[in-house]
């Protein structure tokens, strides 16, 4: 009862069906992976956990209770957080003021935020970038960024959409310790849609596998590796091929 | 401490701004100009009017066709609030008994004059700020010509479209500067405050905003209603200085005007928004007076009439060319030379 879950979610676009029937379920603490070919509706469900979509079916529950009406700032405001393909940072806005902006979004005031956006670029190993102005930063320093701000205020979960696109082995290993600190230190449950599948693989304690809006596939990383069906929808055939895994040290 | 750090960091540019400000009263009052005082006097309202256009329009990115309304609005609550209450009858019989007796001084007159923009500014905040780009701005271009169609019919009360005379004209120089450094400081404030920078994230980012937990219809309204306020005390102070007020005095070559400064300036900058009235203001004036004829030796040289309009459109087009951000773009004068900074950026670099 204390996790984010959507429970039987449907959506359609025009007669087009985005998502049918969808469940899945994070718990406070715990890494949940969603992977599924591209258009196989994983951003649409984000889109629906955080208040962006409204679900046609089904229904967006918190530790119980709906969230069926509400806006994405009020979804954030119980303790929801995301991040985004490609960033969005404000990037005329400075590392500190973009996680600040949380905090006062928050309602917090502007003292009180930009003591926890320090604190939370020190937490993350970026407080050497709280000046720099976030258009000129590189790319992954940007989805570092991005991670902070999404962390003000210490969300019950956390939703990050894509995170490691466009990133190195080392890079998303290191993005990969800082997820189960998230999850591991502040207790944060973790989803995860990451088209890096061997870093959902060696990350989530469960993984969820979407393709064309509905779920084929859910369970722990042995299941997935092993299932013909998840083969079949990235590969578009049974062929006999291994899922890569991403060593990570815990 | 945090907060003290953001207010120091940034309190230059609106002193830098001010002192500006004052240079140009300082040489007004210098020159003993009767015309001189009256052309500063023209354009500290402009520079209260177009710092209110940036309250809004700089942090919220909303282009707004519609805040010369609120000008109207505090130009005509001057008019009820100081004009003598026998002229008042005469031109305005509709009025109210308790507002046909008042007659207040022209401080109180701009004080009521914001006040009653900024309610009118929440009521219809209160609908507009929901649209967003050109939606959000053509809504605000009807709300301009709704005033504007509802203080040019309702005879009783605002006159029509006759010119309401009599309101006592304010001739120093002080109580504009006063005004202007005030709204300056006002918009500064706003800008630094957790409502401002919410606000420029909104304008930058709206969804990542969203999803940082910022109300952005609520942040933009607090905008409109504190830049309603700013624009109805710089409306009532534009009556006290011409003594008089029709409803086309605020409207479209207002709009227009104050518009061009705001975008020449740059409008996501207060300092572009001050410099923006100075420059045009300054390269008016200078046009005016090749006009009007200057003595060259034995003979005067003039400019044909219209050049004036003509020369302003050009440079314009020529600043807008070469810096299409406006002359400030993003940026304000610190004072400092490193990169200049923002309002409400700590600057942590």
């Amino acid at each position: 009862m204390n996790d984010l879950r959507a429970d039987q979610v449907s959506v359609a676009f025009a007669g087009l069906k985005a998502l049918s029937r969808v469940d899945l379920a994070v718990a406070p603490g715990r890494i949940v992976g969603l992977i599924g070919p591209n258009g196989a509706g994983k951003t649409t469900l984000v889109n629906v956990l955080t208040g962006f979509q409204a679900a046609t079916e089904g229904a967006v529950l918190m530790e119980g209770q709906s969230l069926a009406g509400l806006k994405p700032h009020e979804v954030r405001r119980r303790g929801i957080a995301r991040t985004f393909q490609g960033g969005r940072l404000f990037r005329d806005l400075t590392v500190i003021d973009n996680l600040e902006v949380t905090g006062v979004g928050l309602g917090q005031s502007r003292a009180a935020s930009i003591a926890e956006a320090e604190a939370m670029l020190d937490w993350i190993g970026i407080a050497h970038l709280a000046g720099r102005i976030a258009g000129a930063l590189p790319y992954t320093d940007e989805r570092r960024v991005a991670i902070g701000r999404a962390l003000i205020g210490r969300p019950r979960f956390l939703l990050l959409d894509e995170p490691a696109a466009g990133m190195s082995a080392q890079e998303a290993a290191d993005l990969s310790a800082l997820i189960r600190r998230i999850a591991g230190e502040m207790g944060c449950g973790v989803l995860l849609i990451e088209h890096n599948v061997g870093l959902v693989l060696g990350l989530c304690d469960h993984i969820v596998v979407l393709d064309s809006g509905a779920v084929i596939e859910t369970g722990p990383p042995e299941v997935i590796r092993a299932s013909e069906k998840v083969r079949h929808a990235y590969m578009g055939s049974a062929a006999d091929i291994d899922l890569p895994v991403l060593e990570v040290e815990a | 401490m945090a907060r003290a750090s953001i207010l120091r960091r940034t309190i230059a540019t609106p002193l830098i701004l001010s002192a500006l400000l004052l240079g140009f009263a300082l040489i007004a009052w210098a020159s003993g100009s009767r015309p001189f005082n009256q052309t500063v006097i023209d354009i500290f309202l402009q520079v209260i009017l177009v710092v209110g256009l940036y309250t809004f329009i700089g942090n919220s990115g909303v282009i707004s066709f519609g805040h010369i309304a609120f000008a109207c609005l505090g130009g005509y609550v001057a008019a009820w609030t100081t004009i003598k209450p026998m002229m008042k009858g005469i031109a305005m019989p509709g009025l109210p008994d308790w507002l046909m007796q008042m007659e207040i001084p022209y401080w109180a007159a701009a004080l009521a004059g914001g006040a009653f923009a900024a309610f009118w500014a929440l009521v219809f905040g209160a609908v507009l700020m929901r649209l967003s780009g050109i939606a959000a701005s053509i809504a605000t271009f009807a709300m301009l010509a709704m005033v504007n169609a509802i203080y040019s019919n309702w005879s009783s009360v605002t006159a029509a479209t006759s010119s309401v005379v009599g309101i006592p004209i304010v001739r120093s120089i002080w109580p504009y500067l006063i005004a202007a450094i005030l709204a300056v400081f006002v918009a500064w404030a706003f800008s630094v405050s957790r409502f401002g920078l919410a606000l420029r994230a909104a304008r930058e980012e709206p969804t990542a905003a969203a999803a940082s937990g910022v109300n952005i219809p609520r942040v933009r309204l607090i905008a409109f209603v504190i830049s309603g306020a700013i624009m109805g005390a710089g409306g009532a102070l534009y009556a006290h200085s011409i003594g008089i007020v029709t409803p086309d005095t605020f409207y479209l070559g207002l709009t227009f005007t104050t518009l061009s400064m705001l975008v020449v300036g740059g409008m996501g900058s207060l300092s572009g928004a001050v410099l923006g009235v100075l420059i045009l203001s300054s390269l008016i004036q200078v046009l005016r007076w090749l006009e009007a004829g200057v003595q060259v030796g034995t003979g005067t040289f003039a400019l044909p009439g219209g050049v004036q309009e003509i020369a302003l459109g050009a440079v314009m087009i020529l600043i807008l060319m070469f810096r299409p951000a406006g002359i400030m773009g993003n940026s304000e004068l610190t004072g400092r030379r490193a990169r200049a900074e923002k309002p409400g950026e700590p600057g942590h670099a």
